[in-house]
């Protein structure tokens, strides 16, 4: 099978790390999977393709607008592709009416300039397939599909036994955890749930050492946010300052793993509106290959249909701190948690595994 | 005849004025006129729809951004209306080769950015309007597209607050304002009263905006506290005529690309709808091929300190002037003919017959 996706690709942010999955492991099963559009200079291990008569199958990832190539590439996109062969992988639930959490949303005119009902039709005139990464979408029309995976070959350290584990992460003399939490990720609709995380960690900060959050735009407010007058993007300088959080801008999707895993925590925060729709990220996934363990600060009615059973104990439920406390004191247990989850994700939601689904889905 | 126009939305910039009069004068004359997308509180006197099988043709107004025209937004609209019954008008004068005004306004940054403007036009229609009537490029059909509404004359406005009054956004216009106006109103600054600049950008450069684009927000907002002028933020096209009938005068400058492909846009009208005695900085000859004889009278163009004084002083005077002015947009510029032109323009297979520096009439 020949799979065209079309996306725009940021090394910083989206489903760059998931679409450059897609490609290996299309290679490793014998397929072919490129992006649409020309070579990009940024991204080389990713294959651009204009020859759109070349694929079966074209398949949207859209976040925003952007997604969708420019003019002249969308009219070659559209006229050698047919409908009948265009799927959507919608991320951000944006095939659904509009919908406001807290002060996250999945239509915003003033952000993109677009209304809730051009994101309806102009799916529907793009496509007949709509896929969401979630397990319940809200519409009857729309297929569940997580996109996002696990890739095994990725993990960091594959820790024969949580003992071992645990020995390596509370080794601090070796310099290989500078950072008691590490948090990726961009400021955008996240700070109500990193607020209270920190502020849930302030008692433990002698033990647990330094945090570091990387994205864009954890050092301030971004004039961006303050002249659209878009709440969600928000900072509190003095209480970073006051935990000695240190910030530093976004870093490219391959570094990710690494970074992660010099923290002894992570955790896992999706924004208000994933929440409320069941969304997955590729983060979902990724923090699992890191050095490190995961904090699963997500819906409880997500945690185990994704993880499974065994990662219960890395969702510290209301206390945070204790939890946090617990883990510093029987990192064993927790460990044993990771390794039992990353063998679940192995097995229920690898690249190899989701390569099969989406093939299916397209034939069907 | 049916008419759909698509265009990027804004209450207070662009064509948005035009798109409300079009709708009225529409009606007025058994066509119907609506805006791409569906009702919105924001746009009072606007018709809008979303069936594009529903029209006729359908008019992409296109300004200074391309990107409105989303991968999202377009693919409906080009699978349903054939090529045929599509048109482009071009506001901006982007169909043409690059042009750059002394070296500060330009229609494109360079080549590729040209290329990317025409793929646009190329894809969307093979018609292209534009406000002008001495188009550069043979293929644009001459339209002047914007008019003047005699319905919507403002009576006396309550409280005049200001002396001079100046309506647009700091786009493009700071080379002018600061090196012809500015200096002008400085010399006889202590014989004026109030001063407004209404529109944005003129308290401050953008925080977001393109590092290409420099020149065209450049403001020194402490010359103008220092000149006594106030600012003020845009307004919505519903009351912008109201906002200019709280000067006594209003100055109306236009950007320098514009000025040089004389292109027309909604504020060479809107400020003859106001309780106002409009000044145009533009080349006289232009001012009386639009206005009439009468509107070179009305003209900006050297001696604006004076100029000034003296429609101050002599209200009355210039008070007639704009009466003949009124008279004379009535009859050759109201949105009545404008309809009428641009059902013509639609139709027409080739470019309207014009003779040059006329208007199509």
């Amino acid at each position: 099978m020949k799979l065209l996706f079309v996306s725009k690709l940021d090394r910083f942010v989206r489903a760059v790390n998931t679409i450059t999955k897609y490609i290996e492991t299309g290679k490793a099963l014998g397929h072919e999977v490129a992006v649409f559009g020309e070579q990009s200079s940024e991204i080389t291990s990713v294959p651009y393709s204009l020859d759109v008569d070349k694929f079966d199958f074209a398949i949207f990832v859209i976040y925003g607008p952007w997604d969708f190539p420019d003019l002249p590439y969308l009219a070659r996109l559209l006229d050698g592709m047919p409908r009948g062969r265009r799927v959507i992988i919608d991320c951000n639930g944006r095939y659904n009416e509009t919908i406001r959490v807290e002060h996250d949303f999945n239509h915003l005119e003033k952000l993109d300039g677009h209304q809730g009902w051009e994101w309806i039709e102009g799916f529907e005139a793009v496509s007949e397939k709509m896929l969401q990464p979630t397990l319940k979408p809200l519409r009857g029309d729309v297929r569940p599909f997580l996109f996002h995976a696990f890739d095994p070959a990725a993990v960091a350290r594959p820790y024969r036994s949580p003992q071992e584990a645990a020995q390596a992460w509370s080794d601090r003399t070796n310099g290989a955890k500078p950072y008691g939490a590490v948090y990726v990720g961009n400021n955008w609709q996240r700070w109500s749930q990193i607020a209270p995380f920190l502020k849930a960690l302030e008692p433990l900060k002698d033990q647990l050492g330094s945090i570091r959050l990387t994205g864009w735009d954890w050092d301030k407010r971004p004039d961006w946010a303050i002249e659209h007058g878009l709440k969600g993007v928000d900072v509190d300088p003095e209480l970073l300052e006051r935990l000695g959080v240190e910030t530093t801008g976004a870093i490219s999707f391959h570094e990710v793993i690494d970074l992660v895993g010099k923290g002894r925590f992570s955790p896992i925060f999706h924004r208000p509106l994933y929440n409320r729709l069941g969304l997955v990220t590729n983060r979902t996934f990724e923090t699992f290959c890191a050095d490190t363990i995961p904090l699963l600060m997500l819906p409880d009615d997500l945690v185990e249909p994704i993880y499974g059973s065994e990662a219960l104990p890395l969702d510290p439920g209301a206390d945070v701190a204790g939890r946090i406390k617990d883990m510093m004191r029987r990192p064993e247990v927790y460990w044993s948690a990771v390794l039992k989850t990353r063998a679940h994700l192995a097995e229920h939601h690898s690249y190899h595994q989701r390569f099969k689904e989406l093939l299916t889905i397209l034939e069907s | 005849m049916n008419i759909l126009f698509v265009m990027d939305r804004w209450v207070d910039r662009g064509s948005i004025q035009a798109a409300a009069n079009y709708v009225r004068a529409g009606e007025e004359l058994g066509h119907t006129i609506a805006l791409y997308g569906r009702e919105d509180p924001r746009f009072p006197g606007i018709r809008f729809s979303t069936d594009l099988h529903a029209f006729d043709y359908v008019v992409f107004i296109i300004e200074s951004g391309l990107r409105w025209m989303s991968g999202l937004r377009m693919p409906g609209i080009l699978n349903t209306v054939p090529r045929e019954r599509r048109v482009v008008f071009d506001a901006d004068g982007m169909y043409n080769q690059m042009i750059a005004v002394d070296g500060y306004d330009r229609n494109h940054r360079d080549e590729s950015g040209r290329a990317e403007w025409l793929a646009y036009y190329d894809l969307i229609a093979d018609k292209i309007l534009q406000p002008t009537v001495e188009p550069q490029e043979p293929r644009v059909v001459p339209l002047p597209f914007y008019g003047y509404d005699p319905t919507s004359q403002l009576g006396a406005a309550p409280v005049k607050r200001f002396d001079i009054v100046h309506v647009g956004h700091n786009w493009w216009r700071w080379r002018e304002v600061s090196s012809c106006l500015l200096p002008a109103i400085e010399r006889i600054r202590p014989l004026l009263g109030n001063i407004c600049f209404v529109g944005s950008w003129w308290d401050a450069v953008p925080a977001v905006h393109d590092p290409d684009l420099e020149g065209a927000f450049c403001v020194d907002p402490e010359r103008l506290r220092r000149l006594g002028i106030q600012t003020r933020a845009a307004v919505p096209y519903t009351e912008v005529v109201c906002a200019m009938s709280q000067g006594r005068v209003n100055i109306m400058t236009q950007r320098p690309l514009f000025r040089r492909l004389k292109l027309f846009t909604s504020k060479y009208f809107e400020a003859f709808c106001a309780d106002t005695i409009p000044l145009v900085m533009l080349d006289p000859d232009h001012a009386e091929s639009v206005y009439g004889s009468a509107g070179r009278e009305l003209a900006l163009n050297g001696g604006i300190s004076d100029r000034l004084l003296d429609v101050l002083r002599h209200p009355e005077r210039y008070q007639q002037i704009v009466q003949e002015v009124r008279k004379h947009l009535a009859i050759h510029h109201s949105y009545r003919v404008r309809m009428q032109q641009l059902v013509v323009a639609l139709q027409a297979g080739r470019p309207l017959a014009r003779a040059r520096g006329q208007l199509i009439l």
